[in-house]
This record gives C-alpha cells, structure tokens and sequence, in this order.
C-alpha cells in the first residue's frame, strides 16, 4: 500500500523531521503551499529515504519567486500531476 | 490650535511567509497607515518573513497577488528604514542578491538596539 504524503508548512515547522519516519519505499512526498520552501533545504532533503519520490508544486514554486533555486532532487509537477499522483496512491498522509 | 505631537518611532516586525496566511499583508497595511500620520516608521523581515523578498514571484498560478509588488509601496510612503535581520537570510540559505530591492542587513545586536530605540513594535 503506497502513500503519498503531502507537507504544507515551511521548514520552520520542523515537520520534514516527523514525516520522514514515517516514509516507506515507493511512497511519495510532494510540497504544496509553503511546503515548498523545502526545496532551498539541500541538506534536510538528503536525509529523505532514496526509495521515496520527492515532487514539489509548481503554481507555489513560482508563487514564491523560487523556481531558479530548487534543489534538483525534487520534481516539479502541475496541479494536473498532483491529481494524477492522489489518484495512483491509495491513501493520502497531511503533514500540516 | 493644538501643538503637533512629536512623531513616534514605530518598528514593524513582519514574520510570515507571503502567501501561507495574510500577516504579511496587514503588516504592510498597519506599516502603511502610520506612515500616512507621519510617523517614523522601521520595518523589518526577519524568520519566514524574509521569503516575502525574494524576487521573481508571481502568484497568478495560485490565485493570489503577489506580495513583491505591494512591497514597493513602502518607499512610495516614505518608509526608507527597510530593513532584514542577516541571521534568517542565511539560516534559509537565501543571500542579500536573491532579494526584490536592496534592504539593510541587521545582525542580532543591531536588532537589539532596534527594539530598544522604537516607542511602539508590532509584531506580525
């Protein structure tokens, strides 16, 4: 059963540290809203299980001035892919 | 005729990202009025507050208008102590050419005695 996770804060929540413990191999995490400042964080980021796919969302991503400075271990996809993304996994995990 | 109040020196601390919930803009709005009544006015970004100065934002893609923009009327207000406290630039590895115009940077001591010489701080 694979998970996606989504993670709206940003890393000043500390919730990165919390939702990582909970990861398993072939689970996804995205970054929604102000969750995508993560994507600054190259070091926190490394400490995600490589088994994991990391996304980030793009409308907030550019919302934020922050597209040139993503980290590249993060995808970025549409709100179309978040969809598709909410859909293949079965259930759904808010880090709020 | 009354005698005119002797302005006051009002600090406003910004803390909050752009767009996550709406204290940035009624930290600019709250900023904004008091300079109307010519008052002295410092304003300062410091914790998730510095993200608001990042340039190259556009918020059409989330419904929003992007906060960069509104920023600039500081100065059309007169308020010239724009200010970012140097510590938070760095802990979120954003460097002082990242930002939208040029600020003043603060280190933790400057802070201090920031707080120390404002009659009034709001914190938002």
């Amino acid at each position: 059963m694979s998970t996606l996770h989504t993670l709206n804060k940003a890393p000043s929540a500390q919730l990165l540290a919390s939702c990582i413990k909970t990861l398993c191999k072939g689970d996804g995490l995205i970054f929604i809203e102000d969750g995508v400042y993560h994507v600054l964080e190259a070091a926190l980021l490394e400490s995600i299980p490589a088994k994991v796919a990391v996304y980030a969302l793009r409308e907030d991503i550019s919302a934020r001035g922050l597209t040139d400075k993503c980290d590249e271990s993060v995808e970025l996809v549409g709100y179309r892919h978040f969809v598709e993304l909410c859909v293949e996994h079965e259930k759904i995990v808010s880090w709020f | 005729m009354p005698t005119p109040q002797k302005p006051r020196t009002f600090t406003f601390i910004s803390r909050s990202a752009p767009y996550g919930n709406n204290r940035p803009r009624l930290c600019l709005g709250a900023a904004l009025a008091t300079a109307v009544f010519e008052q002295k006015v410092n304003y300062l970004f410091m914790d998730d507050g510095v993200f608001q100065l990042l340039a190259n934002q556009n918020a059409d893609g989330i419904a929003s208008k992007t906060l960069g923009n509104a920023l600039e009327t500081l100065e059309l207000y007169g308020i010239d102590q724009v200010m970012v406290l140097k510590e938070s630039l760095a802990s979120r590895h954003i460097s002082s050419e990242d930002l939208l115009f040029p600020v003043q940077l603060l280190s933790n001591s400057d802070l201090q005695s920031l707080i120390e010489s404002s009659d009034y701080v709001i914190n938002l």
